[in-house]
């Protein structure tokens, strides 16, 4: 008891200094805040990815900017420059209206010089910024228009001129041109106008050509003139030429569509189609191309919207179109049409209603009804803008926003029917070689060939390294068991830069040659070690106690190596009595495995194949699967397998009846925790396969998995273009994954820990 | 778990399911067999790229196939003998080639040559042939035939002055070529950063409409200054390389074809026939040595990998450095403060699940995140000078630290929280129950007793990421960098520079190599290094690890 006189005393001694409490306090909220955060930032990386993705799954966005009046009149057309600040709307006397966005809407008009005699037809032509004009004299002119960019200190002014071409005849002299197409495309000159006369109309189609002098470009010659009018069966009603001047397609009022191939200027009819053949009424409204000239928009009076494609047909030769693509129906034919110059996106209008879409994945980007009606539309260079005129003459700008049109669940994940190829499917191709490029970004064949490297992996990993875990748990000597385990955790720690190199470099090479041996020794070595271990339990106990219990592997591993080294000699033998074949190129017996599997099953062999990963691969999941299985095993309380064992169970049933029961769950963790680890592996798929996006699960062939996908194309890929973001789904899909496989481990290792707890 | 079964000392008969014990015994063979034959492939195969090997003159029958330039004796060193299937001949024939690797890739075009065996007419190994290293186009393979000295009559390879004469001038060469490099990289690199750094400032001034200050003048004059050191030193330079040119070593392929070389490419010559096996261990030991501390040539086909090394461990030192304290902090936290229940359960699922997450999805975000949104937010802050040439908004050092180190965060918190759980608990209620705070109590006994857990958490960190790639690839490595991340100009540690690794210099060497052929032995001597490093630390985890658990399961008690 303290006395009074300590009372003073007493208190001091139990009086903690400021500085203690203060540095206890801020430790605690720094460790706190620390804590924390390092878990938030878990959930940051997730988060970060996700957001990142986001835009692929937005349609387009489209906001008014500017209006402009026009001065009162029909207008015929509208068009832009590339840098959309100068477009032009056309009047009925064909007079150019540019209208001047950057300097107060200033409009400048000018008058093209056109031969004389009325325009019957007109066509605009964005892509080589062209004018192309129908005169009721049965002649045709081509104006172009000439853009350009001068900068004067800082500030640049757009700047345009008109060149005006000789005008040439088409077809009959003094008929008048109903409709007229005009494209060019590498030194390709043709023009294709539908021309009336009398009461019937008439197909006619000229090539021109540039004499090349050595002055440098020439004079434009008529080269070859055609007469199509025989040919198309019905009333002509709608002309397009390709825009590689290599095909040409004439649409008839009874709704048949004709196409010609233009071959080194030899015009051949390939085929004749109605688009709407299933519909009561089969008459075409519309019909133009598509950005890359290979597939034509339709549209029928009711408002049917289709795309056709060419491709060649299975079982077929030639080009043909097919009918690839329906999309929604729209109030009525599409009057009003606009083809990006950048991306599959066309812009479809009846009356006031505006649909924007985007032909591969068959999806409306943007759709309105507008509060006016539309009558001319044109989309920028750049797809950045939408240009309207409407029918009170008013120009209206849009800005459009839409920088991943080839996005979406569709295109990720649903079988597209890409153009010039022959069936929808699944297909990755990120880049090509042209502008007019269709990207190929489903992630289907990313998965199949994550889950391809996954199978051959696990199929590998999973025996061996439950048996070692049950091996090493359950029999084996103590004094072994302290090398064998860090051993494995020094396999775990291989890098796998260093394996995917000697699976590519090293390993790949011999198992190429050596498959048959391959294949022996997988099928060899399991049912010797059976048979083995059946002989050697039946020998008496006298030899039998040579080997000690728990040093079993030591025997099985001289007796595997020496039956590898029989398989080794027997492989040939073996070749040559089941693999010989006949070689295609020699014409002699060839015993190979390589071209006997391509003969027998008529698939591929590659040498860096998914054999090759799938062992490889085992390097890096054994040592995974084998340590958390062992851990669950060994953990099992002695009192169960000491039970067992008293009761005069064997080894082996104490180990099947008790142990792996009661670690079942430590067993199941272990395999996700290894599925994971194989899912996400980069380096040595990348390396030990040639990363071709496949479909198959053949065992002879690559694959390209999600991980190396990434690894690939994401150094390349431009900040935040679809791409980019596209690989950032890929590697969500890989996080997801994986998170879901360590979350289900995770959550049977707490149970598991329960259980030991309560037995 | 080992327990002999009893069952053994009544019976005869063998307990059932011993047939199956013995299958499961392959499990564990099988796994042991496994890591053995990788690392002994890989030892074998790194050690022998430094072991020199023998020249051997080969000479093929009159109406071989196997020619070089039409003549059929030439010299090689004999990298292996292996079989080709030959499908011309009917059913699979099996032909033995022999690869040489020829050298003389000037001359030639190819470095290797493949012979079939059954076309040798003989093979011998003479004394005199040198085997030469150089510059460029990998080694000559030639008998030497004179040295011309510059204003000297020629030596003659026969006379007896001659090695000495040429061992002696290639010293003078070798130091000479230090020199130029001193000149070049360190003299005339400190002369151009400064020169850029004041075209910065001069641009900025120009932009701020400066140009007639004091100041601006003063930073034309430095430059023109400058620009006269530059020019000087070039000058040097220049003068030191056109010596390196001035002396000449004629040999004589065994082709025919004679060829003269200046000394000044030459960088080291053996006669490999003549080296006993003292030499030979000599110079396995000056090969590793020099493979260890040299900068790399020939698009990293020849030379050492010196930058990778010193990339590797500066990027794993700094990670280390910024992931242990997170790491800790987040184990003290979940072990200590935290109260167990459902928030600390799942917290530990997502720490797990952390450790599972791919490495390559760490890469993307590092990429994403660090590299377009941090570095580029600073570069538009502090570096806008430079821009649109990025600085911090591009891969480099300090943000492939930074992912490695997220990738890594999981392996120190639970390394920690093993060291911290297996602190007995009698240690801490001692401490408390003398009065300690908690955090006195932490500090003082459970820390310390836990270091050995903390430094396994770190070392097994630093093991996994120096061996990893993945991430790496997208946000800073490259296969070959101008200059250390760690140098002696201002600020000595460049965080923002990309840098050479290891483990990226395997994947480039054995895939983006224009001849993989060529650099094989030095993707297998780089992968044996980077597995030593690797394997060493898990060693030493491990080890570490291991007397822990020793310590406290007595102690425990």
């Amino acid at each position: 008891m303290p006395n009074a006189t300590s009372h003073s005393r007493h208190d001091d001694r139990f009086q903690v200094s400021r500085r203690v409490l203060l540095v206890d306090y801020w430790m605690h909220r720094l460790i706190k805040v620390g804590g924390i955060s390092v878990i938030a930032a878990v959930c940051g990386i997730f988060v970060f990815i996700f957001v990142q993705i986001i835009p692929l799954f937005q349609g387009a966005t489209v906001s008014p900017t500017a209006t402009v009046q026009l001065a009162p009149g029909d207008y015929r057309d509208v068009g832009v420059d590339r840098w959309s600040e100068l477009p032009f709307v056309i009047d009925q006397n064909l007079d150019l209206h540019f209208i001047n966005l950057a300097k107060d809407n200033d409009v400048t008009r000018i008058t093209p010089e056109l031969p004389d005699g009325k325009a019957t037809s007109m066509r605009y032509n964005q892509r080589n910024q062209m004018l192309v004009y129908g005169f009721d004299d049965g002649r045709f002119c081509v104006v172009r228009l000439n853009y350009h960019e001068t900068f004067d200190g800082n500030e640049r002014t757009i700047g345009h001129d008109l060149v005006t071409e000789p005008a040439y005849h088409i077809g009959h002299q003094d008929h008048p041109i109903v409709d007229i197409d005009y494209a060019e495309a590498d030194g390709r000159r043709v023009a294709a106008a539908i021309q009336s006369v009398g009461d019937s109309r008439e197909v006619h189609l000229v090539t021109l050509k540039q004499k090349r002098s050595l002055l440098g470009a020439g004079k434009v010659m008529v080269d070859k003139r055609f007469d199509l009018s025989s040919q198309v069966i019905g009333v002509p009603a709608i002309v397009r030429a390709g825009t590689q001047a290599d095909l040409l397609m004439v649409a008839t009022e009874e709704g048949r569509v004709f196409y010609f191939s233009m071959q080194e200027s030899e015009i051949t009819l390939m085929q004749d189609f109605t688009p709407f053949g299933d519909l009561a009424d089969t008459t075409v409204a519309s019909m133009d191309f598509l950005f890359g000239g290979v597939s034509v928009v339709l549209s029928s009076p009711a408002g049917e919207n289709r795309l056709y494609s060419l491709f060649v047909p299975e079982f077929g030769s030639s080009r043909l179109f097919g009918h690839t693509k329906t999309f929604p129906l729209l109030s009525g034919g599409a009057e009003v049409y606009a083809a990006s110059q950048r991306n599959k996106s066309f812009l479809v209008g009846h009356g006031s209603e505006l649909s924007l879409r985007y032909a591969t994945t068959e999806t409306v980007r943007w759709h309105k009804d507008m509060p006016f009606e539309v009558e001319h539309a044109v989309l920028s260079s750049k797809h950045d803008r939408m240009l309207l005129v409407d029918g009170a003459d008013m120009l209206r700008i849009y800005d459009l926003d839409d920088p991943h049109p080839e996005a979406g669940v569709k295109a990720y994940f649903g079988k597209l029917w890409y153009e010039g190829s022959s069936a929808p499917k699944y297909d990755w191709q990120s880049t090509g070689a042209s502008d007019d490029y269709e990207p190929k970004l489903s992630m289907v064949p990313l998965i199949v060939g994550t889950l391809k490297g996954t199978l051959y992996a696990m199929l590998f990993a999973v025996p061996v390294a439950l048996l070692a875990a049950l091996y090493t748990s359950q029999f084996l000597s103590w004094r072994m068991r302290v090398i064998v385990k860090p051993t494995m955790e020094i396999m775990a720690s291989l890098p796998s830069v260093v394996l995917g190199f000697l699976a590519a470099l090293w390993l790949a090479p011999i198992v190429e040659t050596q498959m048959v041996f391959i294949i022996l020794i997988f099928v060899v070595l399991p049912v010797i070690a059976m048979v083995f271990g059946q002989c050697w339990a039946s020998l008496p106990m006298p030899i039998r106690k040579y080997v000690r219990s728990g040093f079993e592997f030591l025997v099985i591993g001289v007796v595997a190596a020496a039956s590898t080294v029989v398989c080794w000699y027997l492989a040939p033998h073996v070749e040559a009595r089941f693999c010989t074949v006949v070689d295609p190129v020699t014409n002699l017996a060839v015993s190979d495995f390589r071209l006997w599997w391509r003969q027998t099953t008529n698939t591929p062999f590659e040498q860096r194949n998914a054999l090759v990963v799938g062992f490889v691969m085992g390097f890096a999941v054994i040592p995974i699967i084998f340590s958390i299985a062992e851990e669950s095993l060994a953990n099992v309380p002695p009192s169960l397998t000491s039970g067992a064992l008293a009761l005069g169970a064997s080894r082996w049933q104490t180990a099947m009846r008790v142990v792996i029961p009661t670690g079942s769950a430590g067993i199941f963790s272990a395999v996700m925790i290894g599925l994971g680890r194989a899912v996400g592996e980069t380096m040595i798929v990348l390396m030990a396969t040639g990363n071709t996006p496949v479909m198959d699960l053949n065992a002879f062939t690559g694959m390209r998995t999600l991980s190396a996908n990434i690894a690939v194309e994401l150094p390349e890929a431009p900040h935040e273009g679809t791409l980019y973001r596209t690989l950032f789904l890929g590697a969500l899909l890989l996080f997801m994954f994986t998170f879901f496989l360590n979350t289900i481990a995770e959550v049977m290792r707490q149970h598991l820990r329960e259980k030991y707890k309560t037995v | 778990m080992a327990r002999k079964s009893k069952v053994d000392t009544f019976s005869s008969g063998a307990p059932a399911g011993d047939a199956l014990v013995w299958l499961s015994s392959l499990g564990l063979a099988v796994g042991l067999f496994m890591i053995t034959m990788i690392l002994a492939v890989i030892i074998w195969q790194g050690l022998t790229a430094f072991w020199p090997r023998e020249v051997a003159e080969v000479t093929v029958r009159a109406d071989s196939e196997f020619t070089i330039n039409g003549a059929q004796t030439f010299s090689g060193e004999i990298v292996h003998y292996k079989t080709r299937q030959d499908y011309t001949k009917d059913n699979k024939t099996e032909v033995e080639e022999l690869q040489l690797y020829v050298g003389n890739r000037d001359v030639y075009g190819f470095s290797f040559f493949y012979v079939d065996v059954d076309d040798i007419i003989k093979i011998e190994k003479p004394a005199d042939i040198m085997s030469i290293e150089r510059e460029e186009y990998g080694k000559a393979i030639a008998r030497p035939v004179s040295l011309h000295i510059k204003g000297e009559t020629s030596v003659s390879a026969d006379s007896l002055e001659f090695d000495d004469r040429l061992r002696a001038l290639m010293d003078t060469v070798a130091e000479r070529r230090d020199e130029i490099h001193d000149i070049e990289k360190v003299e005339i690199g400190r002369i151009n950063r400064k020169m850029e750094s004041i075209r910065l400032s001069r641009r900025r001034m120009e932009r701020e409409g400066h140009t007639d200050s004091e100041k601006y003048r003063k930073l034309v004059d430095a430059d023109a200054g400058l620009q006269g050191d530059y020019e000087t030193l070039a000058a040097e330079a220049g003068a030191l390389r056109d010596l390196q040119f001035e002396h000449e070593l004629e040999v004589m392929l065994l082709t025919g074809e004679v060829r003269r070389m200046p000394l000044g490419k030459l960088i080291n010559y053996r006669y490999p026939n003549q080296l006993r096996v003292i030499d030979k261990c000599v110079a396995f030991a000056h090969n590793m040595v020099s493979f260890i501390l040299n900068d790399p040539r020939e698009a990293n086909t020849e030379g050492g990998i010196f930058p990778a090394i010193f990339g590797t461990f500066v990027m794993t030192i700094f990670m280390s450095l910024l992931v242990t304290p997170f790491g800790v902090v987040s184990a003290i936290y979940l072990s200590e403060y935290a109260k167990p229940g459902l928030m600390v359960r799942m917290v530990r699922i997502a720490v797990n699940n952390l450790a599972g997450v791919p490495s390559i999805v760490f890469g993307v975000f590092g990429l994403g995140f660090f590299v377009y949104f941090v570095g580029a937010s600073i570069d538009q802050l502090f570096f806008s000078d430079t821009l649109p040439t990025p600085t911090f908004g591009t891969g480099g050092m300090l943000w492939a630290s930074f992912t490695l180190a997220l990738m890594t965060v999981p392996v120190v918190i639970v390394a920690t929280e093993e060291g911290l759980l297996a602190v007995p608990r009698g240690m801490r209620e001692g401490g408390l129950a003398c009065g300690a705070s908690k955090w006195q109590c932490i500090q003082r006994i459970v820390l310390p007793a836990a270091a050995p857990g903390i430094l396994t958490g770190m070392v097994l960190a630093m093991a996994r990421g120096a061996g990893e790639v993945a991430p790496l690839m997208l946000v800073g490595v490259v296969k070959l960098a101008p200059t250390l991340p760690l140098n002696t100009t201002w600020p000595y540690f460049h965080f923002e520079q990309k840098f050479m690794h290891l483990g990226f210099h395997i994947y480039d060497l054995g895939f983006q190599s224009p001849d993989s052929e060529a650099a094989k032995p030095m993707v297998f001597a780089t992968a044996l290094l980077l597995i030593i490093l690797v394997v060493a630390m898990n060693l030493v985890a491990i080890y570490v690890r291991e007397r822990l658990r020793r310590k406290y399961a007595v102690s425990a008690v």
